[in-house]
């Protein structure tokens, strides 16, 4: 055998082809997921990666359809959410602590546009129709308004409803600039509004 | 007429010679059944077809010529790396030849190497997570056999080629064997895990189970030790202690039939020496 024997090409690589999609069933209720007997489609790779090696779900044998009384034709039971990512954007604003920038000299009465532009600062896009004020007239500037917080409340898909952690932070130039505070967005705060505390105690302060 | 008889000679000959065999020579020939089983499925039986696209059907056609040709299938040469048996590479291995990458141009020498990544395996009988390198391929035989140690067990030891997997596939099958005992803890799920794999069971007998997955080496070397212990030697001295022990014995309870004979009484000349006593006294 000379080399010319050995010259080999390429057919196929198998690594590179797109895998059908692997059945699995669910043995425990997973969040976000689903529930125990539930089926799942998945990319071979993620379901071996994320389901299977953890103990999360089993192969779909025909042992293990009838251990777990798998049931494809079970109605998927219909979610309450107007979208199937409102849950991880609600998630996501209540975590946040709305820092809303005001004039530390000029004069100013609180309003929706301001907030909609701290959400923009903030990175999310949030009309203003959608933002209810709170119940009092916040007016500055007024240095004790830095030490308090209150909440806003945000609807989402005109359906889901999220309290917002908002701040009043008082920004001027030069030597009116007010002294940075470490990590202010990890301190606790006084509620502006009485009414209001026991609902900001609920969010949790990341 | 020469000719035709030394042809027939020789016709009868390579009829009666046999070559020897590797399990004709030396120790290897007390080598048992059950490590032959082993090997033949190890380096005798054709591995499936990994590399290559084996054709079906026996004949196939030229369509230009309509020239009738055989469908040969030959198997690609593998080369098996050390590191082969550090992991679980499913069949897979590292192929040497030329690629011909232009016409206007030499070929070039390439190796073809499987693309290696360290994941987590997770074996039911053994009760554990591993650690291991291994291809997309190995991952796809395990979904496809429902479980890492269902692939182990149904896969002859050619297609598993490296040491990693068949020493796993032993452990197993003694797991196994023993009733799974790392389950002890939870009658129900052992019980569950033991129905489960006992099929495989039938397939093995303890002693092959025993010989199962051994490197040649590893045999042979256990065949000396078997050979060794059962054929112990016994040091001389303690043959000969024990034989004058019994001398011993036998001299004492003669002694005791002859005790009424006293030195004393002897006449013997030597009874009278005193070697103790004075010179002049002698």
């Amino acid at each position: 055998m000379r080399g010319r024997h050995f010259v080999y090409d390429l057919v196929e690589d198998t690594n590179v082809v797109k895998k059908p999609g692997m059945k699995i069933i669910l043995n425990q209720f997973i969040d976000g997921v689903g529930e125990t007997g539930d089926v799942l489609t998945l990319s071979p790779a993620k379901a071996y990666k994320n389901f299977l090696v953890p103990g999360l779900a089993v192969y779909a044998t025909p042992e293990n359809i009838a251990k777990y009384k798998v049931d494809e034709n079970k109605p998927k039971d219909k979610s309450n959410f107007s979208s199937p990512y409102v849950q991880r954007t609600m998630r996501c604003l209540s975590r946040l602590v709305l820092q809303i920038t005001m004039s530390k000299t000029e004069p100013w009465t609180l309003e929706p546009w301001h907030v909609r532009t701290s959400f923009r600062k903030a990175g999310f896009v949030v009309p203003e129709d959608t933002i209810t004020m709170p119940p009092v007239k916040i007016s500055g500037p007024d240095l004790s308004l830095q030490e308090k917080e209150f909440y806003v409340t945000v609807k989402i898909n005109n359906k889901e409803e999220v309290n917002v952690r908002c701040r009043i932070h008082h920004w001027a130039t030069g030597l009116e600039k007010l002294p940075w505070d470490e990590f202010h967005w990890k301190k606790p705060r006084e509620p502006l509004i009485p009414e209001q505390a026991a609902e900001l105690a609920n969010i949790p302060l990341a | 007429m020469a000719s035709s008889r030394i042809q027939a000679t020789v016709r009868q000959l390579s009829n009666t010679f046999k070559k020897k065999s590797r399990f004709d020579i030396g120790i290897a020939s007390e080598l048992p059944p059950a490590y032959k089983k082993f090997w033949r499925e190890w380096k005798v039986l054709k591995p499936a077809a990994v590399h290559f696209i084996p054709q079906e059907s026996k004949w196939k056609r030229d369509e230009l010529t309509g020239e009738t040709l055989p469908v040969q299938n030959v198997p690609i040469p593998l080369k098996h790396p050390a590191e082969i048996h550090e992991g679980i590479w499913g069949g897979e291995a590292v192929i040497k030849g030329f690629q011909k990458r232009s016409d206007q141009r030499r070929r070039v020498p390439h190796y073809w190497v499987p693309v290696l990544k360290r994941t987590v395996v997770r074996s039911e009988v053994l009760n554990t997570h591993l650690s291991v390198t291994v291809t997309d391929r190995t991952i796809n035989l395990i979904n496809d056999h429902y479980g890492f140690d269902h692939y182990l067990l149904k896969t002859p030891a050619c297609d598993l080629v490296s040491m990693l997997a068949l020493k796993l596939k032993k452990q197993i099958l003694i797991e196994l064997m023993n009733g799974c005992p790392r389950y002890a803890n939870n009658p129900q799920k052992q019980k569950e895990i033991y129905n489960e794999y006992k099929t495989y069971l039938s397939s093995y007998t303890p002693e092959e189970i025993e010989w199962y997955g051994l490197t040649w080496y590893e045999a042979l070397s256990k065949v000396a030790k078997q050979k060794e212990a059962q054929n112990k030697p016994v040091p001389l001295k303690n043959i000969y202690r024990k034989k004058l022990v019994e001398k011993l014995k036998a001299a004492e309870s003669e002694d005791k039939n002859d005790a009424t004979e006293e030195i004393s009484t002897t006449t013997s000349w030597l009874s009278k020496m005193n070697p103790f006593g004075k010179k002049d006294e002698a």
